[in-house]
């Protein structure tokens, strides 16, 4: 099986197939991080939609230094940092993605998915980013530091600190 | 998972290690570790139980729709981002707010905005007042600014006049009014210049003024240069009949060895006819007003009027009646300019040796004061400038300048 980076490689050269290839390896896991990151379902399709074509945009200037899949989670940050600061409303997201945990709560309060919202709620804004490319994306260390601009030491320490805070919520949770 | 200092794994490593990012010897030891101790064990159940409790927040899958839309676009060729939902306005508006952003952004603005002050503003800042009365001068093109621009001419006329101390030229006035040469045939302005060696240099600077008088001429401007330790010059510009000028530029030739020597004959027929027809024209509109004053009645108003017009057109007339004079005295009279210099040999130095030491210790001082004064002027001109826009640029700078080191560091 070819690798995503001769994929690219090929879709350079003109290889329409490549490119399939790549989207369907990429498309649950891109709509996965747009949707985990936003509330609105259809805005993250449209994101996905976007991150895709941003890749189709720019697939020439790709160099195979960096692997595929931290170029293409690289497009995907961008994009979700402009709708946040677009909207303006990250505080605002967090409310309201705070409020309909609660509310949900109430009925389903064993569904992991609210449990996980709520208990990402209360990381900071970096550690959580660190942590959701870590757990959904399956990032490595050097490949989050490169798209955080962060040294690695630190990615592993905010990690290290993300999944404690999680840990101990798990253990209120149980307790 | 608190870990005891006498572990030789903290919890951090055991998160890397079942990450897979722990250094492959020291997964090793940490695996064999893991095998005896229950610490560890459990700080592992920890992390795994985490990693397990996340995987719990899953998504819906992804709508066919999107790959339907992005294989059109790349079938069809149009990969723009417009495709997608997010419209063109969108897009620019995103594009402008990322670079509000961007330190860089400002950083440019900032060396654009020096670039410009320094580009449009410094040499309108030096410019003279003369130069501004004649950049205002030039730009009232207006009719109502007329009579002031036709003021200003007369003005600047007379001090030109005055500067130089024109003598009246003995044939070209007839009347009192110049008249042009030869109004059939093309009107010519004729200028030579001639740079002139002379082997007796007195007998050619008296020879130069005496020759124009010869030919009908006259000088306009003379100066002469006499300086020690340096061959002896005189600059003049003499004014001669268009007609007498190959023969008093043959008559020069012969005060010494011409150096160079060039002609120029500029056509200025369009300019004389134009002028003509713009002063018959306002002739017959003073003509005109002249005749409404004397045989109309009307309010008091309308007289005033009628007299200020006829006053502005007088006023117009005078400053074409003065251009067209020295167009017809540039025909009249060529212009002449002479660079008359002394064969000179150099003469030994009589100064000694103390005198130019001193000469030399004086004159370093002298540049030392200079300097430091054209130091202080230039601080106290430009340091105010320089401080404030070295600080309105060193924070966008700082800013870059972090931002360029985070992925060095990593």
């Amino acid at each position: 099986m070819n690798t995503d980076e001769q994929l690219v490689l090929e879709f350079q050269q003109g290889s329409r197939s490549a490119f399939v290839e790549l989207f369907e390896r990429y498309r649950e896991p891109v709509y996965g991080f747009f949707r985990r990151r936003l509330e609105n379902p259809g805005r993250a399709e449209e994101l996905a939609q976007e991150c895709f074509l941003a890749l189709l945009q720019n697939v020439k200037r790709y160099e195979p230094r960096a692997s595929f899949r931290s170029y293409l989670y690289g497009i995907a940050i961008h994009l979700v940092s402009a709708e946040r600061r677009k909207a303006g409303r990250e505080i605002a997201e967090n409310e309201k993605l705070d409020e309909r945990a609660t509310e949900e709560n109430a009925g389903e309060s064993r569904d992991a998915g609210i449990w996980v919202r709520q208990a990402l709620k209360h990381l900071g804004k970096d550690e959580r980013e660190i942590l959701m490319l870590k757990e959904y994306e399956q990032l490595s260390y050097e490949e989050i530091a490169g798209l955080m601009r962060l040294p690695v030491n630190t990615v592993r320490s905010r990690l290290f600190r993300a999944r404690m805070a999680l840990k101990e919520q798990l253990i209120s949770v149980k307790g | 998972m608190d870990r005891s200092l006498q572990h030789a794994f903290d919890a951090e490593q055991i998160m890397a290690y079942l990450d897979g990012e722990l250094e492959p010897q020291r997964a090793a030891a940490l695996a064999g570790h893991l095998v005896s101790c229950a610490e560890c064990q459990e700080a592992v159940r920890g992390f795994r139980a985490v990693s397990e409790r996340m995987m719990g927040f899953e998504v819906e899958p992804a709508a066919q729709q999107i790959g339907a839309t992005l294989l059109e676009a790349l079938d069809s060729g149009n990969v723009s981002r417009n495709t997608g939902q997010a419209g063109g306005y969108e897009k620019k508006a995103r594009v402008w707010q990322r670079l509000f952003f961007k330190p860089y952004a400002w950083a440019f603005a900032g060396i654009v905005v020096v670039l410009a002050i320094l580009v449009i503003g410094i040499p309108t800042m030096h410019r003279s007042n003369e130069g501004l009365r004649r950049t205002l001068a030039l730009t009232r093109l207006d009719p109502a600014f007329r009579v002031s621009q036709t003021l200003e001419q007369k003005y600047t006329d007379q001090v030109q006049q005055s500067d130089t101390a024109e003598p009246t030229p003995p044939s070209a006035v007839s009347g009192g009014r110049l008249q042009a040469p030869e109004t059939l045939g093309p009107m010519i302005a004729q200028t030579a210049s001639l740079s002139i060696v002379a082997t007796n240099y007195d007998e050619a600077s008296a020879a130069i003024e005496r020759l124009a008088a010869a030919h009908g001429g006259y000088a306009e401007k003379l100066t002469a240069k006499t300086q020690t330790g340096s061959a002896r010059g005189l600059s003049a510009a003499l004014r001669i009949p268009a007609k007498q000028l190959d023969g008093f530029l043959a008559d020069l030739r012969k005060l010494g060895h011409v150096e160079e020597e060039s002609r120029e004959n500029e056509e200025v027929s369009a300019q004389y006819v134009d002028l003509q027809a713009r002063l018959k024209s306002a002739r017959a509109t003073e003509q005109r007003l002249i005749e409404l004053l004397g045989t109309r009645t009307g309010k008091l108003s309308d007289v005033l009027d009628a007299e200020r017009e006829l006053a502005r057109i007088r006023g117009e007339i005078e400053s074409m009646q003065g251009q067209n004079a020295i167009l017809v005295h540039r025909v009249t009279y060529a212009t002449v300019q002479v660079e008359l210099s002394e064969e000179y040999r150099e003469r030994l130095s009589t100064t000694s040796k103390g005198t130019k030491i001193w000469n030399a210790l004086v004159e370093g001082l002298g540049n030392l004061e200079d300097g430091a004064v054209a130091a202080l002027i230039f601080l106290l001109a430009y340091g105010p400038s320089i401080l404030f826009w070295l600080a309105a640029l060193m924070l966008p700078a700082w800013l870059i300048w972090r931002r360029l080191r985070r992925p060095a560091q990593t």
